[in-house]
């Protein structure tokens, strides 16, 4: 049970971070965080419950996390190749 | 389930080195204050029976992602948090708001839950255990198959994503003089051109 709140304490906080932080990189790493917390309330929830599924769902999610990384870096590489700035301040062409 | 000194200590590390994530200054010290804390997740699954998923988290977490974090930080000489302009200056604790909305929302949706009395045992979580239920075609053999073929997607993804050919000018390039007939300005050039048709 202790774990779970943790869990959603270290969610919210991540919640915070993502809300919070100004440039992607750090917004990246607060978002790891909430990943990693949903992952901790799946471990506690299978040990709670007695099933190995959620365990092979973890290792689903760290994978995934892992694809999602490669990806977010080498968008944020690109970025700063054209941009020379990581702030998600400052990237608003897109604005209408 | 008893609170004992190991719950309350893994406790304060998982929140304290989450808030250093999410308010330390230095892009290099949230990314290692975010090891210390997958390093304590860990623990907590060694504690939780599932051993196997503790080492993977260790090696593939925080051993490969967080060393990923690490060097484009250091490549992009991104390690200052505080960078342009702030568009919303006074409105972090809004933020601040919202998680803790979050977080009693959260706990309160947890604290409902009654876990089953008599649970039955997880083996301790080791690779023996998971490996029948992974290669399990009833199971989840297919998502394991489809989780690999995204890790290539991912990869081949990055590599299209950094633009290998732009590092080298285009009029150097061999492959670039072979199809264009007239010389492609250099990339400064080119980057000028984009920003006006942008604006």
């Amino acid at each position: 049970m202790i774990w779970l709140i943790a869990s959603a304490l270290l969610f919210s906080i991540g919640a915070y971070g993502a809300l919070t932080r100004r440039t992607a990189i750090l917004m990246f790493l607060s978002i790891e965080l909430m990943l990693n917390a949903a992952a901790l309330s799946l471990i506690s929830f299978s040990k709670m419950l007695g099933s190995l599924d959620a365990q092979v769902v973890v290792l689903f999610i760290i994978a995934i996390a892992a694809a999602e990384v490669a990806v977010g870096l080498g968008l944020i590489v690109a970025i700063f190749r054209r941009r020379e700035t990581t702030g998600v301040d400052e990237l608003r062409q897109l604005r209408g | 389930m008893v609170i004992g000194l190991w719950e309350i200590l893994a406790l304060l590390a998982l929140v304290g080195s989450g808030l250093a994530v999410v308010r330390l200054q230095n892009a290099v010290h949230a990314a290692l204050a975010l090891i210390a804390n997958f390093l304590v997740v860990a623990g907590v699954y060694v504690a939780l029976e599932a051993r196997f998923v503790a080492m993977i988290q260790i090696i593939v977490y925080a051993g490969a992602i967080l060393v990923l974090f690490l060097f484009v930080i250091m490549l992009l000489s991104a390690a200052s948090a505080n960078v342009g302009q702030d568009l919303l200056p006074r409105l972090p604790w809004l933020a601040g708001f919202g998680a803790l909305g979050l977080a009693s929302v959260l706990i309160f949706a947890v604290t409902r839950f009654q876990p089953p009395a008599n649970a039955p045992a997880l083996g301790g979580g080791l690779p023996q255990a998971l490996g029948p239920l992974l290669y399990d075609p009833e199971r989840w053999l297919y998502a394991l198959l489809a989780v690999g073929f995204l890790l290539l997607v991912a990869t081949v993804a990055a590599v299209v994503l950094i633009e290998p050919e732009r590092i080298v000018p285009a009029t150097s390039h061999p492959a670039h003089r072979r199809q264009d007939k007239k010389p492609s300005p250099p990339i400064s050039e080119q980057k000028d051109e984009r920003a006006v048709v942008k604006r």
